[in-house]
């Protein structure tokens, strides 16, 4: 019986090639979208989901909540620790310090590696949370004293290559050059996808030999950074409500006076392990890790449902059309004893077979797309996910819903035909079912609609973001940043002073941060005036007193600061409005109170710039020298711009800072950015909803115009005599060629009308995340609306101008 | 000889508008098993209706039919759908083949639909081929063949899960005299066999291979 379904339903699909085509292709493409998408969202989905009793670790976390904000720290203060270590509601408490070490040293080879990536102080404890396999040493308490060190079994064969792991218990590895740490362990990499992604763990009170040892000794309540993490196990019987009342107790009264003042609370929070991977308020160990959004994976499965679901409305449609043309065979197997049960199992084996064949090219379509949307796939996802159990239980649980999907209906309504009126050739033709038809091709037109708007409205916006002046001078500046590892400020005057004898430099300046990048780095001023008081948080911008020219910053009034080291400031227009001055010039000799209360003059006010993307509004700013010197050096890169020489280009003078780079700097890379191409990056989600949308609004239209195709073949066929005796009677080509299409056209201005509030709608929300926006203008709808029309034209067009150019006497006569 | 099948006062109407129209109107009919019996009647007289409702593809709206004992009118679909497929075949006028199958397997579909095994199927279509003499053309699809085959092929599927009726409705509509006669001396032989043949037809000479002629007119017997 199955072998006699599956012939019959192969010579169907060979029977009807371009119908079969056309499914395949829509179901092709939808499958594959749905399986790139499915394995990325599975792939991140879990992460660390194999720690045994995952559901009892969290990373205790810091909220700032302010008037200005909330501010999301996923680090803890060091003191919070102690505060909670003999609550029994905590299983275990490992804490974690991020110290990246300046180098690491094999003494025995004497090899030195820079900048070990993953290195971590952290307690022992940590290790009775998250359980590693030790493959050598001591498992039972092996970073519990000074100096001592477990590490991966990766840094072990890197730092002691051709050394058997038990031989290398023992050890001793030397960090930045003074800390002596012994190797206690070597662990197996955790085995399965985890964020967890340290490599070397350096035992807990060794931090007290570093220069981090006073904050370790202070353990200050209003002290927060990232760098230190918290990391607890809460026994099975603990409710997280009484926790969270703990902590919530514990901030409150450790709050400092300050943050009473002025309206800042701490909270701290249990993330639970469960959400590390996602929760984009704080950031992943591994930091040059993509980072993926719920949002992005829902935006991703959102476009693969939609795919689907035109594919299988092609699926429908083409299948419910051509009904008639099935109804003999119906009839027929009714008649020799078939049940309709049978013949519903019949059409939905067919219709299994159609996805089984799509399912089987979106598998080999499914490897290319991996690499050709690399921009959206984290980079550990291998195409072989695919063959792991939970996905193919998913992708068979797909198959079957898909088939059942686009098989169930149309086997329904081919089930249901009534035998005698089929074989008598009396069968009516359902009006309900083109009405059904009709619905479902509105329905994709308006997904594809939908799309072309909101593609139009991005590509419009990003062009706008790109395009928009931010201020300052963008074009032909270059900042080149000192090795991370050089301390030394020297080097990099030098630099600074050596790079103007390179022809092509026109300005140079010593800067910590040029007007826009992805770092911020924020301060607060105070400004007193009679009994009022304005605190307000300030950007700070550091540079020595070419800044101003080097990035052609406009003054509105007073002076630049009289030298690099002065203390004297340069507010934005921002600042100098949000600290209550009338005008530029009224701020012109004022003072503003710096964080420990000392007040600094302001000089000058310069003109408002961008510091970031347009998601954001200005901010206040401030521009400072290096204060500090020579205790502390601010300056860590040199800006310039470039002259530009439209015969040499850019490279040659970028290669002749690289000589002079080279020169100060031996054997390291230089860290050189183009201030445009910086401006860019901030806009790289953008840019890849902006592909999304592209990538989503070619295939909604290539599978709705193969779907309406198909739909014209069906009815251009069952009207060939009425065209024949039409033309006879002297309608021209276009005449027929309109009334073919008229019907379809309706649909697709129908699907116009039902997208254009939806897409409003959505392109509405989106263009609120920024600060700085275009209008969405109606000559968008109207463009996208025509360009919708004349692309179904076109694609119709390609049955029935055949049809209506064919000569009559052809289709008459066949009579 | 055992009564194949009784109707008694069975009819049929249908809605038509807002009138009701008569198709069947009191048919009282009794078959015995190794009967022939040819309808007769002008198109519309209810001939082809009356072979549906006989072959249970359609049913009577009023009136009994009984079948071998078996009261139809009162059986449940599932019930119904077991006695005909283990007692009645059907021959159509336009052979009714499915197209997209060779001849060897349109005449295996009945015995799939009754859950028939592989290897028992396989010797019953080849005695069947065999008995047709159409073993050579087994792989053709019907529209290689012509249309006295195709009835050939259509009489072969009918007859392959062994029915006690025959149901023919103009078999030989389509056909030309001499296949016409091949096709009505098959049904003669068959029914010798012992299978019970109800035919529909305008032929009085195809009419006069039957055992009885009953004639049909505006959905009445007029004579039998």
């Amino acid at each position: 019986m199955f072998k006699n379904y599956l012939k019959i339903a192969w010579r169907n699909i060979a029977k009807h090639k371009i119908f079969s085509l056309i499914n395949i292709i829509g179901l092709t493409i939808g499958l594959s979208a749905s399986f790139v998408i499915g394995l990325i969202i599975y792939y991140d989905a879990t992460f660390d989901d194999f720690h045994p009793d995952k559901d009892r670790i969290y990373r205790v976390v810091s909220n700032f909540t302010s008037p200005t904000g909330t501010f999301y720290n996923s680090g803890v203060t060091l003191a919070l620790k102690d505060a909670i270590k003999d609550n029994p509601n905590y299983e275990a408490l490992g804490s974690l310090f991020m110290k990246q070490p300046m180098n690491v040293t094999n003494p025995e080879t004497n090899v030195t590696i820079d900048l070990p990536k993953h290195v971590i102080f952290a307690e022992q404890e940590y290790f009775n949370i998250f359980q590693y396999n030790f493959i050598a040493g001591n498992s039972s308490n092996p970073i519990e004293s000074p100096n001592t060190v477990v590490l991966s079994e990766d840094r072990a064969k890197q730092y002691f290559p051709n050394v058997e792991f038990t031989q290398i218990i023992g050890k001793t590895l030397v960090y930045d050059d003074n800390i002596n740490a012994e190797v206690t362990g070597i662990v197996e990499n955790l085995p399965g996808r985890t964020d967890l992604v340290f490599q070397e763990f350096i035992s807990w009170p060794t931090l007290l030999q570093t220069s981090r040892k006073q904050d370790l000794l202070d353990k200050k309540w209003n002290s927060t950074t990232s760098q230190s993490q918290l990391f607890v196990k809460l026994s099975p019987t603990a409710s997280l409500e009484n926790i969270q009342q703990e902590l919530d107790k514990l901030a409150k009264d450790h709050e400092d006076a300050n943050s009473k003042k002025y309206g800042q609370e701490t909270h701290f929070d249990l993330q639970a392990l469960s959400d590390l991977h996602f929760d984009e308020n704080y950031g992943l160990f591994d930091w040059s890790a993509a980072r993926t959004s719920k949002s992005l994976l829902y935006n991703l499965a959102l476009v693969a449902l939609f795919l689907l679901l035109l594919g299988c409305i092609n699926f429908i449609n083409l299948n419910t059309a051509q009904a008639t043309q099935r109804a003999k065979e119906i009839g027929i197997r009714k008649t020799l004893g078939s049940s309709r049960k049978q013949l519903i199992w019949q059409f939905i084996g067919e219709t299994f077979l159609l996805v089984l064949i799509s399912a089987l090219l979106s598998f080999v379509l499914t490897k290319w797309l991996l690499e050709v949307f690399s921009d959206f796939v984290p980079n550990g996802l291998e195409f072989e996910l695919i063959t792991s159990p939970v996905v193919i239980i998913g992708i068979l649980l797909l198959l079957a819903v898909v088939t059942f999907l686009s098989g169930f209906y149309p086997a329904m309504v081919l089930s249901r035909f009534n035998a005698v009126s089929v074989l008598k050739n009396n069968l009516t033709l359902g009006d309900k079912r083109a009405k059904l038809r009709k619905t479902l091709t509105v329905f994709q037109f308006a997904i594809a609609q939908v799309f072309i708007i909101g593609t139009l409205i991005v590509g419009k916006q990003i062009n706008y973001l790109l395009s928009e002046d931010m201020g300052f001078k963008t074009e032909s500046v270059v900042t080149v940043y000192q090795p991370i590892t050089s301390r030394d400020f020297s080097k990099l005057e030098l630099f600074g002073n050596e790079i103007k004898t390179v022809p092509e430099v026109e300005e140079s300046s010593l800067i910590y941060n040029p007007p826009a990048s992805n770092n911020s780095n924020i301060t607060d001023f105070t400004r007193k005036v009679d009994s009022i008081e304005r605190y307000k948080e300030v950007f700070c911008l550091y540079g020595d007193t070419n800044y101003i020219d080097v990035f052609d910053i406009n003054l509105l009034a007073g002076t630049d600061r009289k030298n690099d080291t002065i203390r004297e400031i340069v507010i934005n227009e921002t600042a100098m409005k949000e600290f209550g001055f009338e005008n530029p010039q009224a701020a012109i000799g004022e003072f503003l109170d710096d964080y420990d209360g000392d007040p600094v003059p302001i000089v000058g006010v310069m003109a408002d710039f961008h510091l970031s993307s347009l998601h954001m509004e200005i901010p206040p700013t401030v521009l400072i020298g290096d204060w500090y010197r020579p205790e502390w050096h601010q300056f860590q890169a040199v800006s310039m711009t470039l002259r530009s020489d439209k015969e040499r280009g850019l490279s040659t003078g970028v290669s002749n800072i690289e000589a002079v780079y080279n020169k100060i700097y031996p054997d390291t890379d230089m860290r050189l950015e183009f201030m445009d191409e910086t401006i860019e990056s901030f806009y790289n989600r953008e840019k890849k909803i902006s592909k999304l949308l592209k990538w989503a609004t070619g295939l909604s239209i290539l599978i709705s115009c193969l779907g309406l195709l198909g739909l014209v073949i069906f009815t251009t066929n069952r009207r060939v005599k009425e065209i024949g005796v039409r033309k006879v009677l002297g309608a021209s080509v276009f005449q027929i060629n309109m009334l073919l299409c008229k019907e379809f056209l309706i649909l697709v201005g129908i699907a116009f009308v039902v997208a254009a509030p939806i897409a409003y709608y959505g392109t509405y929300e989106w263009l609120q995340d920024f600060s700085y926006k275009i209008g969405i203008s109606w000559w968008i709808f109207l463009v996208s609306g025509m360009a919708m029309i004349a692309i179904a034209l076109l694609a119709m067009s390609v049955r029935t101008l055949h049809a209506a150019s064919a000569n009559p006497v052809n289709s008459l006569r066949s009579e | 000889m055992e009564v194949l099948l009784k109707l008694s006062e069975a009819s049929k109407t249908v809605n038509s508008g807002s009138n009701q129209l008569a198709i069947l109107d009191g048919i009282d009919l009794e078959v015995k098993e190794g009967e022939f019996i040819s309808l007769m009647g002008p198109s519309g007289s209810g001939k082809s209706t009356l072979l549906n409702c006989i072959g249970m593809l359609d049913a009577f709206t009023n009136g009994g039919y009984t079948f071998l004992g078996e009261a139809v009118h009162l059986m449940k679909e599932k019930t119904r759908s077991k006695l005909y497929k283990e007692y009645i075949g059907f021959v159509f006028q336009a052979y009714h083949l499915i197209d997209e199958l060779t001849v060897k397997e349109n005449i295996e579909t009945p015995l799939l639909y009754k859950n028939i095994k592989t290897s028992e199927r396989k010797a019953l279509v080849a005695d069947m081929l065999d008995r047709f003499n159409i073993v050579g053309k087994k792989d053709l699809f019907p529209q290689q063949l012509s249309g006295g085959q195709q009835q050939l092929v259509g009489i072969a599927r009918a007859l392959i899960s062994k029915p006690k009726l025959i149901l023919a409705d103009e078999p030989t509509g389509n056909l030309n005299s001499k296949q016409s006669e091949e096709i009505m001396e098959l049904f003669s032989e068959l029914n010798k066999e012992g299978v019970t043949i109800i035919q529909a037809t305008h032929s009085e000479k195809n009419a006069s291979y039957g055992s009885r002629i009953i004639n049909l007119l505006d959905g009445k017997i007029l004579s039998n």
